[in-house]
């Protein structure tokens, strides 16, 4: 149960993000021209890869009932007289109306729109002016005086492969192992005199911990490592870092939260309480990691959350190690950030398993050798 | 009338056992509280603004001072340090100091006098799509404005009149006008949608913590313990979908009936996948270990961060059977979009397909041996 789980859901997310860039994103057309002009645009936006027109509506109040039915992410508004007023010279207005409720999909569709009328504007640009007798290269360079030349660093395709999935993977495996190291303490610091019996076998704290997580180091080393080979090796993602700085870091952030979900199983009073207590951490991190809103933006207070989180920095270590290919200084201080999770959450699990350890055995009578609050 | 009073102590009497499990208890309402003032954190700035970039200038001419002001000026962007080279902005960049670099090439004003196409370049990172966009979003509308500003010189020096210069550089006009979320809020944008996922996560692990492991309740007990659920759960449906917009300033133009004809099939269907998990992982620890790893993958079947046209046929088939998966955009629609019924229609009836296909299977689990103890 324990690997398969999370394995189903790296191929579940995998297979959600395998096509890298949104393509064909439904829009829709009103053409309230209907000219050779207008019907020229459409085709231009129809031909971009990332916008599929689906369809012709006659207003735009039916325009906007296939915003809501989510039928299209975005509307192209044609003027009535465009053509007409095009020739005059009177500057018509073609508006595009995009869904920015749905952030990624509207954003999307939007600037393709905006492109396709711009490019269309430049054409008609590009006459104009070859008519006043000005060369077709001279007229080409007087449309974009100022030229940028905008380069994506790292990646340079803007795929969300490399952007979410690879963030998203390590965020699930945070979640699941914290989730496991919380489930294999509370074994013992949930059921009667499991403390003092963990006292007996292991003798030492650090004995008891690491014979506790060891096994699920390994389990979680195995899965990150495993998705890691279909994000690299499959999808191609990119990585310009080096693999055993890679490697340790992973590990370093697996036992970062190992620490973290087994010091949060001692806190807490029981088992699923602890599971509880460890989901309202864990769970909203990838919001705090700063991938998707990044972390000089926030609140003071979102920013220190952060930094407690081992996904933060582990996060900032992988893009530097998969997409920038930093050198090696670059990241040693978000390497030493991580390592001072490690050191302090296992300091403080160690200090909680001696206390609780030391607890003198309680007798009971019916001391059942596994926690069964579940049949209570 | 007594039959009814009967009923409300049991539902009274199932709240009260909800409160006695201190899991239950800090799943279903104390879990919800907090989650409603830490999740939206990230996100209260709504708009990514001032992101630092380094300016490479090798022109030092007016031209290329003036289109560094510009850009500093947006709100896009914060021109926070000025490199000599490459080699000083890429350090800086690696260092997180700064995460876009704009180089003006020497010979830039030059250009521009000489009616020279004078090319300016913008890197950003592409690993961060958000301030990507506003790194270039920045560096193009500076370029475009200051290129309009030129080209109209030069145009109406040749001797052509100002509006065929205006004509000409720019036939139509292109408007963008962002409907629903204005100005784009990250916060408008996740928060409605997150709230509804973690109301069904909270809700089947609430009933998971309750009844995974444990006789099912039945007769009037059962139909007490699903009035109560729902009872509270529909407190909570208009507490994140009305007060924390409200105290996050979202704004929302949901209609109250649309809304409760979404909400509650939604909650309907949530309670019946409750049980039908409930009865078959017989052990609380295992039900919630479940529900909180699967969480965060849920949110993006949802079609509100990734396309659902993206999505291939088969898994969103399967996504179906989760409530979430066609919930979340229809909340989304009412709430944020002003949808109405009939907009969501499809949603509606998928959850009502759910709280069948839901009871059915609990009713039949609820038949196992290790449930009938």
């Amino acid at each position: 149960m324990l690997v398969p789980l999370p394995l189903i859901l790296f191929l579940m997310l995998a297979v959600i993000f395998a096509p890298g860039l949104p393509r064909d994103l439904p829009v829709a057309v009103v053409d309230l021209d209907g000219s050779t002009m207008s019907r020229q645009i459409v085709r231009m936006a129809d031909a971009a890869a990332d916008v599929e027109v689906v369809e012709q509506l006659a207003s735009l109040s039916e325009a906007r009932q296939a915003l809501v039915a989510q039928r299209a992410y975005a509307i192209l508004m044609i003027p009535a007289g465009m053509e007409h007023d095009l020739l005059l010279g009177q500057k018509p207005e073609v508006v595009v109306f995009s869904n920015s409720q749905f952030l990624t999909a509207g954003g999307i569709v939007g600037r393709s729109l905006s492109t396709t009328v711009s490019t269309f504007s430049a054409g008609v640009s590009l006459r104009l002016l070859e008519a006043q007798g000005i060369g077709t290269d001279r007229a080409l360079d007087l449309i974009t005086p100022i030229p940028v030349q905008a380069s994506p660093l790292f990646n340079p395709s803007l795929d969300y492969i490399q952007f979410l999935l690879s963030a998203i993977m390590p965020t699930v495996m945070q979640i699941f192992i914290c989730a496991t190291a919380v489930l294999s303490f509370s074994r013992e610091h949930h059921s009667p005199n499991g403390m003092p019996r963990l006292q007996r076998i292991a003798r030492s704290p650090t004995r008891a911990i690491l014979g506790k997580l060891l096994p699920y180091t390994f389990v979680g080393t195995f899965v990150l490592l495993l998705g890691d080979v279909v994000l690299f090796r499959f999808f191609g993602a990119s990585f310009r870092g080096n693999i055993f700085v890679f490697f340790l870091n992973g590990f370093m952030f697996i036992l970062a939260c190992q620490a973290m979900g087994a010091l949060i199983a001692l806190i807490a009073k029981d088992t699923t309480g602890a599971l509880g207590m460890m989901g309202l951490i864990v769970a909203p991190s990838f919001g705090f990691a700063g991938v998707s809103f990044p972390r000089f933006g926030m609140t003071l207070f979102s920013q220190i959350w952060g930094v407690i989180i081992p996904l933060t920095p582990y996060l900032q270590l992988r893009t530097d190690q998969t997409l920038r290919g930093a050198p090696l200084e670059y990241s040693l201080s978000t390497m030493a950030w991580l390592f001072a999770q490690l050191v302090v959450f296992s300091s403080l699990l160690w200090l909680m398993t001696r206390k609780t350890m030391a607890q003198t055995p309680v007798v009971i009578e019916n001391i059942t050798a596994e926690p069964q609050e579940s049949k209570t | 009338m007594i039959k009814l009073r009967h009923f409300l102590a049991e539902v009274f009497g199932v709240i009260r056992t909800l409160l006695a499990d201190d899991s239950a208890k800090s799943t279903m309402i104390v879990g919800i509280l907090i989650y409603s003032v830490l999740y939206p954190q990230p996100y209260v700035g709504e708009v990514l603004r001032d992101v630092p970039v380094v300016v490479i200038d090798q022109d030092k001419s007016t031209a290329s001072r003036t289109l560094v002001r510009e850009m500093d000026v947006t709100d896009l962007v914060d021109v926070t340090m000025s490199a000599p080279d490459m080699e000083t902005a890429r350090d800086a960049f690696y260092r997180r100091d700064v995460y876009g670099i704009v180089v003006i090439p020497a010979g830039f004003e030059a250009d521009i006098l000489a009616s020279r196409p004078a090319p300016v370049a913008a890197y950003s990172d592409g690993s961060y799509l958000l301030i990507y966009s506003n790194v270039m979003r920045a560096v193009a509308t500076v370029a475009g404005t200051m290129g309009a500003q030129v080209n109209y010189a030069r145009l109406t020096a040749q001797g052509i009149d100002d509006s065929t210069a205006r004509t000409m550089l720019s036939p139509v006009t292109v408007t963008n006008v962002s409907v629903f979320n204005p100005q784009g809020g990250y916060a408008s944008y996740v928060i409605p949608a997150a709230f509804v996922l973690i109301l069904q996560q909270t809700l089947l692990m609430g009933i998971g913590l309750l009844h995974a492991g444990r006789k099912p309740p039945a007769g009037r007990r059962l139909w007490a313990t699903i009035a109560a659920y729902f009872g509270l759960y529909m407190i909570w449906v208009a507490f994140t979908q009305m007060l924390i917009p409200y105290l996050y300033s979202i704004p929302r133009t949901g209609d109250l009936v649309t809304l409760f004809l979404i909400a509650v099939p939604f909650i309907c269907a949530c309670i019946a996948m409750g049980f039908a998990i409930a009865m078959a992982i017989p052990w609380r620890e295992g039900v919630v270990f479940f529900l909180v790893v699967i969480g965060m993958p849920l949110f993006f079947l949802s079609g509100i961060s990734w396309p659902v046209e993206m999505i291939p046929d088969h898994l969103r088939t399967i996504s179906l059977l989760v409530p979430s998966s066609t919930a979340i955009s229809a909340f989304v629609a009412v709430d944020q979009m002003g949808a109405t019924a009939q907009d969501v229609a499809k949603a509606i009836q998928t959850q009502i397909v759910l709280v069948v296909v839901y009871s059915a299977l609990a009713v039949a689990l609820s038949r196992l041996p290790h449930n009938r103890r």
